[in-house]
């Protein structure tokens, strides 16, 4: 579905990716596992498109990332950052109609196809009881709840659109600012949108317990390197573990142990 | 399930009517008793009809200047508080207000040597040189604009044409400098229909680009990477922000002259009132922001008469507390 | 024998009391007594009142803003009144330095430096003549300055007597307002001598009831005071200029001054500097206003 095929991006002297080639196959739920400074969040910006590669392509479904028109891109893939800071306060119901701007011309307002989608992205999130509430006002998880909401509502959650699977949701770390209560709840709705079936869902995280448990498949990304790519229970190997976070071997041991426990069945 | 903007429509509208009051009733009010049975009587001349003069000549521009001042004012603030992502920025953070004083300062220090006259489309001159140093300052390292380097670039020219001013205030005679000065202040006191029309195509065109602005700006807010992902070209709306928002200032403080808190108090209000969506705050705040001046400036006129009292100063006797609270409410 | 030698040191003390007062009072008296010899002059005003009084050959300095007469050309200049040059003040050690206002930064550094001044502040006409006679006074030059008033006190009657049988006009008498346009006026109020040089010359000055020597006005109060005759006050300006300039008040016709084109835009100096030369403001005035008294 997503792809990318050597790319290369650098930071003034710095290579931050070094000829990465991926391929996300369409309804997986695909974890870029990695360290901090791996390149994680950098890769994520080059398959959302906000980010264009010095040499290298990125596909969505075949079709080159830059050839789309934004709105019609924004459409098909749809991005979480880590956080979201509002400086005004928008209550959450206008957050998740705000995923509509790329089905509304310039000046048209919300139609009740609209809202359909909105109220959709609320329920598929567990967030309808929230929807007049102010964002700011929201817990860590909430709001991530929420901004997911507002990507559902972009992929056309609810209407005709969704029903294609050729939709991809972006998620940049997650679960990196929310405590494990939060961590929790966000990794069961990831869950949930997963085995629904009808979207592509591509996450950065450095927690790899986290990443065992949710995705399907994984990519350890290690200094701007692809290191490996395939199921959890293949790529999470002691020695691939202490490569990628250069731990000694009998500490990954541990890890890799805990891991195998919590990988999805 | 009733959409979010038509809650706050009725207050929108309330706000328009209020506007349209304070436009109507403030020319009939003033420290000269009129006669509003002469004012329009068409049987007595023009030329000798006192009333009619006080009336067209000058109460009715001022209310008129400070509506279109007031309301370019709180849109213009609201447009920068969206570019920014700040609610705290004002229409002068970006250096179009220094820029606009010091091209008014040049045209007072200097007015009988050059060869235009009044500080009108000088400071207009000064805004758009300020407005142009800055944008090429905020993006000579970067494609982009951040609004990081927006603020420094704001913030340094703000600090330089201000030593600028001072040079030029240096340079002048006692007189001129107390004029300059009094510039500083604000003024509405136009005398005529002249300035309003020198600047109402400025603020036609930067009209047009915010009711085209309302929307992607609530996006903004969320971040320009998040808007980016919702298909906005962040790019040309920044841009787009940045220089309505700057021609609307200019055009607003070479009628009025630089008069300050209009353009936070206002858009702030106004979020209290109808939320932060921008297709309601920035006309409820042009609304707000018109009547809000027309109001001030009567105190202006009346307070100390037959003394002038700059508006400048009543506006910030308003607005500095309210902006303390707004701060200490923040925290 | 102690009480004695008590009371003794006891009336010594008094006589060294005494004998120390005594000395601070000498002391004091010379100094204020002795003429000055090197006079700093950083008002225009006041240095044309020196000359007049025959102090021009004391003169060491003067302010930038100094012009008249052409001696002063010739002599170090030394700021202005928000910037005076205090070290170059300093350096040329004046006996007397004239400032502005007793409480001015430029007075208190002065005294700390133990060089007298003379403290200068504008006011009503009567205090032309009055800072004329009190420079005589510390100057040692009373005839001179004596003389010096009496002529201006007759120059301004007989400007008085010129007028007496013409018709006053209520006049109003604008400092400065913004060039191209009617707005920013600031007029004349009802104290200060431009206002008295006002009444002098035939006129009545529309604010005479604000009780401020300048205030800024709208055009509403133009309109409420309706002037019969505008006196305006301006820098040197071409005489196409001035003519655009007067153009203007076509905006306000029913002001009787428009009406009857009384409009009058002077830019001599001499109405800004209140001087010796106020006279010549004052004929200046009458000759705008009554020029059929012109002689």
């Amino acid at each position: 579905m997503l792809q990318c095929h050597d790319v290369v991006i650098s930071y003034g002297e710095r290579r931050i990716l070094q000829k990465v080639s991926l391929s996300v196959a369409a309804r997986g739920l695909v974890g870029v596992l990695g360290p901090n400074g791996s390149g994680k969040t950098t890769l994520l910006k080059v398959l959302s498109g906000a980010l264009t590669p010095e040499t290298g392509t990125v596909t969505l479904g075949g079709q080159g990332l830059g050839t789309f028109a934004p709105s019609l891109l924004a459409r098909r893939l749809a991005v979480v950052p880590q956080e979201t800071h509002l400086a005004f306060d928008y209550s959450v119901l206008e957050i998740v109609l705000m995923g509509r701007y790329p089905h509304l011309g310039p000046f048209e307002f919300e139609g009740p196809a609209d809202f359909a989608s909105a109220h959709a992205a609320l329920n598929a999130t567990g967030t309808d009881h929230l929807a007049e509430r102010a964002f700011n006002t929201l817990s860590g998880g909430e709001k991530q709840r929420v901004v997911i909401a507002s990507a559902l509502a972009q992929l056309g959650e609810g209407t005709p659109d969704a029903t294609t699977a050729g939709r991809v949701l972006l998620l940049d770390e997650p679960t990196a600012a929310l405590d494990l209560r939060y961590q929790l709840e966000v990794a069961a709705l990831l869950g949930r949108l997963h085995d629904r079936q009808d979207m592509t869902i591509v996450l950065t995280t450095h927690d790899v317990q986290f990443a065992a448990r949710v995705c399907s498949e994984l990519v350890l990304l290690g200094d701007g390197h692809v290191i490996a790519q395939g199921p959890p229970q293949d790529v999470l190997t002691t020695e691939q573990i202490a490569a990628l976070y250069g731990i000694r071997v009998d500490q990954a041991a541990m890890f890799a142990a805990t891991v195998s426990a919590g990988v999805r069945p | 399930m009733t959409h979010p903007l038509k809650r706050s429509v009725p207050i929108v509208v309330g706000l328009f009517a209020l506007m349209v009051l304070a436009i109507v009733l403030s020319p009939l009010v003033g420290s000269t008793h009129i006669n509003l049975m002469r004012v329009f009587d068409r049987s007595i001349p023009f030329e000798s009809n006192v009333d009619a003069q006080i009336f067209f000549i000058a109460r009715l521009p001022r209310a008129l200047a400070g509506a279109l001042v007031g309301g370019t004012l709180a849109a213009a603030g609201v447009v920068f508080q969206g570019l920014l992502r700040n609610p705290l920025a004002t229409p002068y953070t970006l250096g179009v207000s220094a820029g606009a004083s010091l091209g008014a300062m040049i045209a007072i220090t200097f007015g009988a040597t050059l060869p235009f006259a009044g500080a009108a489309p000088a400071s207009l001159a000064g805004a758009m040189l300020a407005v142009t140093v800055v944008y090429l300052l905020a993006t000579a390292r970067h494609s982009g604009l951040s609004t990081t380097v927006l603020l420094l670039a704001g913030v340094t020219l703000n600090s330089f044409f201000s030593a600028l001013i001072l040079f030029v205030q240096y340079l002048a005679n006692f007189q001129d400098l107390f004029r300059a000065m009094r510039w500083l202040m604000g003024n509405l006191d136009v005398t005529s229909y002249a300035p309003l029309a020198g600047a109402m195509p400025f603020v036609a065109i930067s009209f047009v680009a915010f009711v085209w602005l309302a929307r992607p700006l609530n996006l903004l807010s969320l971040g320009a990477d998040a808007a980016g992902a919702r298909g906005i070209n962040v790019r040309s709306v920044q841009r787009t922000a940045f220089f309505s928002a700057s021609l609307a200032t200019g055009a607003a403080v070479s009628v009025g002259g630089p008069i300050g808190f209009v353009g936070i108090i206002v858009p702030h209000l106004v979020r209290l009132m109808v939320g932060a969506d921008h297709r309601l705050v920035l006309p409820a705040s042009i609304f707000l922001g018109a009547g809000f001046l027309v109001v001030c400036d009567v105190l202006a006129r009346t307070v100390l008469s037959p003394m002038e009292l700059p508006v400048g100063i009543i506006t910030a006797v308003i607005g500095g507390p309210f902006f303390l609270w707004m701060l200490l409410r923040k925290r | 024998m102690d009480a004695v030698a008590k009371a003794m040191t006891i009336r010594f003390r008094h006589a060294l009391l005494i004998a120390a007062v005594a000395c601070a009072v000498l002391l004091q008296g010379a100094r204020t007594t002795a003429a000055p010899l090197r006079i700093i002059s950083l008002v225009p005003a006041v240095t044309e009142m020196l000359y007049a009084i025959g102090a021009g050959p004391q003169m060491i300095g003067v302010s930038s803003f100094d012009h008249y007469p052409a001696a002063v050309e010739k002599l170090p200049r030394l700021g202005g009144l928000i910037d005076p040059d205090i070290e170059r003040v300093l350096t040329l050690k004046p006996d007397l330095v004239i400032v502005y206002g007793a409480k001015s930064d430029m007075a208190a550094r002065l005294a700390r430096a133990q060089i007298a001044t003379f403290p200068y502040d504008t006011g009503a006409l009567s205090n032309v003549t009055g800072t004329i006679r009190a420079l005589g006074e510390r100057l040692g030059r009373q005839k001179e300055a004596n003389a010096e008033a009496t002529r201006i006190e007759h120059g301004l009657e007989e400007v008085r007597v010129r007028v007496a049988n013409q018709p006053r006009y209520r006049t109003l008498l604008i400092f400065g307002r913004e060039a191209g346009s009617l707005r920013g006026i600031y007029a004349s109020g009802g104290v200060g001598y431009l206002h008295d040089i006002l009444s002098i010359a035939g006129g009545d000055d529309v604010f005479s009831d604000v009780k401020r020597e300048n205030i800024q006005i709208s055009a509403e109060q133009v309109l409420a005071r309706m002037p019969e005759a505008i006196v305006e006050l301006h820098g040197a300006m071409t005489p196409q200029k001035i003519a655009t300039e007067r153009g203007l008040w076509s905006q306000l016709p029913a002001v009787p001054a428009v009406k009857n084109n009384r409009i009058y835009l002077l830019s001599d100096e001499v109405l800004t500097i209140p001087g010796p030369r106020i006279v010549d403001a004052a004929r200046l005035l009458a000759d705008a206003l009554h020029p059929t008294t012109k002689k």
